[in-house]
């Protein structure tokens, strides 16, 4: 066969990936598009290792060639992720795209990948030489660029279960559908006992990687609501003198304005 | 509503949906040559020269030194050349063709030619372009007498950017060289006598010399009513050239960069009002052309003669001029022109009324035109203007008046409501005396011993329903079943020349000489016998006689009329607007199919909306289209609108067949009024909208204006 | 290894070709798909949609390889279905076709929507057609189409 391989399992797959410069194919939407024939292509979007979908007590765990269609029909996976993904494109892609893919495309515009930025998932990878598994935002260590040696097949995305419920989101796309985001938006608060116990905002399409602030975030930890109120201007303010968006098709500026007012609404939305 | 609009299965159902029918695309190409354009990497530059790595065996490279006549493509004018002359004059032109037996090798020759370029500066701006392609004015009444007596004036500009066809098919052309020497190009196109001419005089050779023959054709809009006479005469150029089959097929990169699109526009407006009519307009009207005149004279003289919309206005200049800017040459795009004027002249109402402190649809109302008034040109308004019913109409649809109504008062809040409204006519057929004059139309009606049908005339069907409601006339004046009458696709060795298809034309103006035909037809009739009955265009004698050195004259027999209203709920803190609801009403006079009208007004509206809305396309600093795939040039998809709601008035037209006019034109045009007007009604009214399209991103601007 | 075997509307076929070619490219070359077209060579227009296991997807986004074992039905092999003939007659009623370059793909995700919901909403028509661009008809004529065919062909989805 020319310019493929087809592994049957993993070992099968990590061997071939040690040996050859081949290309990990899953679904094929943002691969087909950069229509690049010369590549070899190693085939693994049917290996059973890759396509469970599965939960521990800390995690689900989402096989790298489990499809976004998939990943919708499952009881497992959050709600929150599924809305992510069920704004991606448009049926088709989604019966062919995969999470994996949406990871090794490197796009700071991958849907699924805001959610997992925002939820603090992990994603793991694999080599003949063992196993690692790497916060997302680690994995991702700019534009296009990943935490992934050559040899390396993203194996899952480890999507912490607990405090993602009460979630929120929101997807900018010029469309309704068949649409690349212009800026997506995920936040997550939680309070116990009238004090913020978490609170974590991503930021999609703005930067050569999804975007996180730790320390813009930390702001409000500890605190209660009612002084998070007090806060909340000066946290906005915050994000809007450190966000930095790198320039696109759509203006930045529009882009920044935007993110800024999600961010505000979602602090509204839990009183703060 | 009259039989003949009842709904049949279109005659080009079956092969369409089964997805047999043949596009160029489809064609079997064993042994024949896949042609690939070289293009300018420059918007304007010398060409020193063209560096050729080795071609391999059965691959040609071809340019304007192969062309056997004059490299020059006819459309109106002669400037746009067939391959590049010493100059590139946008980004994108074609210098040269590589032709060969596979596509990909094509590509690869094409990727590895050095061109040597001298660099000169383009012109890319059209505030400051200076070289005018055509200049157009007119007026009439006393403008001074009228501004001097004015309780105000007002003054405004207007902008308006491209609009692409999109249609799904790209455009393709096929050449084959036939025995005896005559060359046949077949593809993708609206015009097959304009493409027949085209080729003659890039062949240096008669008329006979030369068929053309209109493939399945995915798609129009205008987009192939010049633009495949430039593809053709290349690939025609490269056939001869070969001496085998030579096939383009653009890719949808190719085709959204390179081919001619709507004129972005600059429209400045001052209106002069007194006792709250508008008595005066001062127009002056900016199209960018692009690199070369193609089509922009005729695009903008209808563009210049609806620039006072429907309001009766009698005291007007107007001042029109196509600029050239070295950019992908502009065209034609259904609603020619006209969609750039009504969309400002549709906001300046607006604004108007707001100043003044009135309703706009009630304003708009105490200024429209009715039966018996002067056209802009000094023509008349000879038939009824239906426009007051037609906004009864979209009212009872919408609750458009109790909506624009509440919309209006202050709203707060993360989403806010508005309710656009606009209203337009469309001219019936070319404009001016084109069709007298120029086109001339000839129909012919072949009948066969067997009892059977053809229709003979060289309008395309582009997948408005020309294959079926040709017949379904001359079926209804023969009393025969539909089944025994066929029209295929054109083929100039066997159709006459009843003129392109475009302007809304084919319908009213050769279906009514089919019409005509069929009746002499049936008078004399033979059983058992061949027959051929002809009909030529006669332009109905009511009509004043135009005059284009002057623009006097009654311009269109008759108009197409359109009022719609668009609701729209604007999120403020994405700027993002969902359309609630499009409504509209169009007298298009009969329909000659009511499901196939119906599918003409709908698929229009859409495309006004997305022109309105979403539809962005620009160039950056060196002249570079950067909206060039489907991912960022956006046009609605199902979940974009609801159900569109659209209604059909009838006010027949005596001179078309049945009381049908022109159609496929008048349910773009209004759109971006409307819709613009309900984004600035949500926003608060406290901005001026002042162009289309108006993106979520122009709405988070308008919206940190009315803050600051 | 052997060449790229799978079921083509219902035959198995094998391709000899690069693993990376195109599904697109070859079902139209190789295996005369015609109805298949080409809109964008991006999946951003539903103009080569087709079924693979059952599933729409848009060909021109498949490498050849991926196709190993599977089971593709172009709208050459769906037309001889009974469920074809009644999208075709709702089609043929509401003259959802115009130009037609965008049909053939709008009948398979017409399949795909009916054959996951066989009784969807006016919004689940839309949703299941979101990524087949229509240039023509403004939409109406074909998601009334797809509403009309679930009622006409009770029992065949």
């Amino acid at each position: 066969m020319v310019n493929g391989f087809y592994p049957q399992n993993l070992d099968e797959a990590l061997d071939l990936l040690s040996k050859h410069d081949v290309v990990p194919y899953a679904g094929g939407t943002d691969l087909m598009v950069q229509d690049k024939p010369n590549q070899t292509y190693l085939f693994v979007g049917k290996l059973p290792e890759l396509r469970n979908i599965s939960e521990d007590d800390e995690y689900v765990r989402i096989g790298a060639a489990v499809t976004f269609t998939e990943a919708l029909a499952s009881p497992l996976v959050p709600q929150f992720m599924k809305e992510a993904v069920s704004r991606i494109a448009a049926p088709a892609i989604r019966n062919a795209g995969t999470f994996g893919g949406n990871l090794g495309n490197g796009s700071a515009k991958a849907d699924s990948v805001l959610v997992e930025y925002a939820t603090g998932a992990k994603i793991c990878v694999a080599s003949v030489r063992g196993e690692r598994v790497i916060p997302v935002e680690r994995f991702y260590k700019g534009r296009k660029e990943l935490d992934l040696a050559p040899d390396e097949l993203i194996l899952e995305v480890l999507l912490p279960k607990l405090g993602i419920d009460d979630y929120y989101y929101h997807k900018v796309g010029g469309r309704q559908a068949l649409a690349i985001s212009r800026v997506s938006f995920g936040g997550l608060l939680s309070v116990e006992d009238g004090v913020i116990t978490r609170f974590t905002c991503a930021f999609g399409a703005v930067s050569g990687t999804v975007l996180r602030y730790p320390d813009l975030e930390a702001q409000l930890v500890g605190r209660t609501v009612e002084e998070a109120r007090g806060a909340s201007e000066k946290v906005i303010a915050s994000y809007a003198e450190r966000m930095q968006l790198t320039r696109g098709r759509v203006s930045a500026e529009y882009r920044k304005d935007v993110c800024l007012n999600l961010l505000g609404d979602f602090l509204a939305s839990k009183g703060i | 509503m009259h039989n003949i609009s009842r709904s049949v299965t279109k005659k080009d159902h079956e092969p369409k949906m089964s997805g047999r029918s043949v596009y160029v695309g489809d064609v079997d190409m064993h042994g024949c040559l896949f042609g690939k354009l070289l293009r300018s990497k420059y918007a304007r530059a010398k060409v020193l020269g063209v560096r050729l790595p080795e071609l391999p065996e059965g691959y040609t490279y071809v340019d304007r030194t192969d062309v056997p006549g004059d490299n020059n493509v006819n459309i109106v004018m002669d400037d746009t050349p067939v391959f590049a002359r010493e100059t590139v004059e946008y980004v994108g032109e074609p210098i040269g063709m590589v032709c060969g037996p596979d596509e990909g090798v094509c590509q690869d020759i094409v990727d590895r030619i050095e061109v040597d370029y001298e660099e000169l500066e383009p012109m890319l701006d059209l505030r400051k372009a200076d070289e005018v392609f055509f200049n157009y004015e007119y007026g009439k009444g006393d403008l001074d007498a009228a501004f001097a007596g004015a309780d105000k004036v007002y003054d405004e500009e207007f902008q308006t950017g491209y609009q692409e066809q999109a249609y799904l098919e790209t455009q393709g052309m096929m050449a084959v060289p036939e025995e005896g020497g005559r060359m046949f190009v077949h593809g993708s196109m609206q015009c097959a006598y304009y493409v027949h001419g085209a080729v003659m005089r890039v062949l240096n050779c008669g008329p006979a010399d030369v068929h053309i023959h209109q493939d399945v054709t995915g798609g129009g809009f205008g987009g192939k009513e010049a633009f495949p006479s430039i593809l053709a005469c290349q690939v025609a150029v490269a056939a001869h050239k070969c001496q085998k089959p030579v096939r383009v097929v653009f890719s949808r990169r190719e085709d959204l960069e390179f081919t001619s699109k709507r004129h972005p526009s600059l429209c400045h407006y001052k209106a002069a009002v007194k006792d709250g009519k508008v008595t005066a307009m001062d127009i002056d009207v900016k199209f960018n052309g692009g690199a070369y005149t193609t089509l922009s004279a005729v695009v903008l003289q209808r563009g210049i003669i609806c620039a006072n919309g429907v309001y009766n206005v009698p005291n007007l200049h107007v001042h029109g001029r196509a600029l050239k800017t070295n950019t992908t040459p502009t065209g034609a795009y259904r609603g020619f022109g006209a969609p750039q004027t009504y969309f400002a002249v549709e906001m300046l109402m607006d604004h108007i009324a707001r100043d003044l402190g009135v309703d706009s649809i009630e304003f708009k109302r105490q200024n429209l035109v009715k039966k018996g008034d002067a056209t802009s040109t000094s023509g008349l308004y000879h038939f009824d203007v239906p426009l007051p019913e037609m906004l009864a109409e979209v009212d009872q649809a919408s609750d458009l008046l109790r909506k624009h109504k509440e919309y209006s008062k202050p709203q707060t809040g993360r989403f806010r409501r508005g309710i656009g409204f606009s209203w337009h006519f469309h001219g019936a057929g070319f404009t001016g005396s084109g069709e007298r004059d120029m086109i001339k139309a000839v129909a012919r009606l072949h009948k066969y011993k067997d009892g059977t049908v053809e229709v003979l005339a060289s309008n395309g069907e582009i997948g408005q329903g020309l294959r079926t409601t040709f017949p379904k006339i001359v079926a209804h004046e023969l009393n025969l079943p539909l089944e025994k009458v066929f029209y295929d696709h054109p083929d100039t060795s066997r159709v006459p020349d009843s003129g392109p298809t475009v302007a809304s034309r084919s319908l009213m103006v050769v279906g009514e000489l089919l019409r005509r035909a069929a009746i002499k037809l049936r008078n004399e009739w033979e059983d058992g016998k061949d027959q051929i009955v002809e009909e030529r265009f006669k332009e109905p004698d009511f009509m004043i006689p135009f005059y284009l050195d002057k623009f006097q004259g009654d311009a269109y027999p008759d108009y197409a009329w359109g009022a719609q209203a668009i609701e729209v709920e604007v999120d403020t803190l994405t700027g993002q607007a969902k359309i609630l609801g499009a409504y509209a009403s169009f007298d298009v006079g009969t329909p000659i199919d009511y499901n196939i009208v119906m599918g003409q007004m709908e698929g229009g509206f859409l495309q006004g909306i997305g022109y309105a809305s979403i539809e962005h396309m620009n160039y950056d600093d060196k002249g570079r289209i950067r909206n060039n795939t489907f991912s960022d040039y956006l046009i609605p998809t199902t979940v974009d609108v609801p159900n569109l709601n659209v209604q059909l008035h009838v006010r027949e037209f005596p001179d078309g067949p049945y009381g049908a006019k022109g159609a496929g034109e008048v349910p773009l045009v209004g759109a971006p009024g409307a819709y613009v007007e309900a984004i600035e009604q949500a926003l608060g009214g406290k901005v001026s909208l002042e162009h289309a399209p108006f993106t979520a991103e122009d709405t988070i601007k308008a919206l940190a204006e009315e803050d600051a | 290894m052997s060449d790229i075997s799978f079921t083509l509307n219902g035959r198995p076929v094998s391709y000899g070709g690069s693993a990376t070619d195109r599904l697109l490219d070859v079902l139209r070359d190789t295996f005369d798909c015609k109805s298949v077209k080409c809109g964008c060579k991006e999946g951003e227009c539903g103009a080569c949609s087709v079924l693979m296991d059952g599933k729409l997807i848009n060909s021109c986004c498949v490498a050849m390889g991926a196709t190993q074992g599977s089971d593709i039905v172009t709208l050459e092999g769906f037309r001889t279905t009974e469920r074809y003939k009644v999208l075709d007659k709702v089609f043929a009623q509401f003259s959802a076709v115009q130009c037609g370059f965008c049909t053939p793909g709008m009948v398979m995700a017409a399949e795909s929507v009916l054959a996951q919901n066989p009784h969807p909403t006016e919004d689940e028509v839309r949703e299941g057609m979101s990524g087949n661009l229509c240039r023509c008809t403004g939409y109406n004529a074909i998601v009334n189409a797809v509403l009309a065919a679930a009622k006409e062909g009770n029992g065949l989805w």
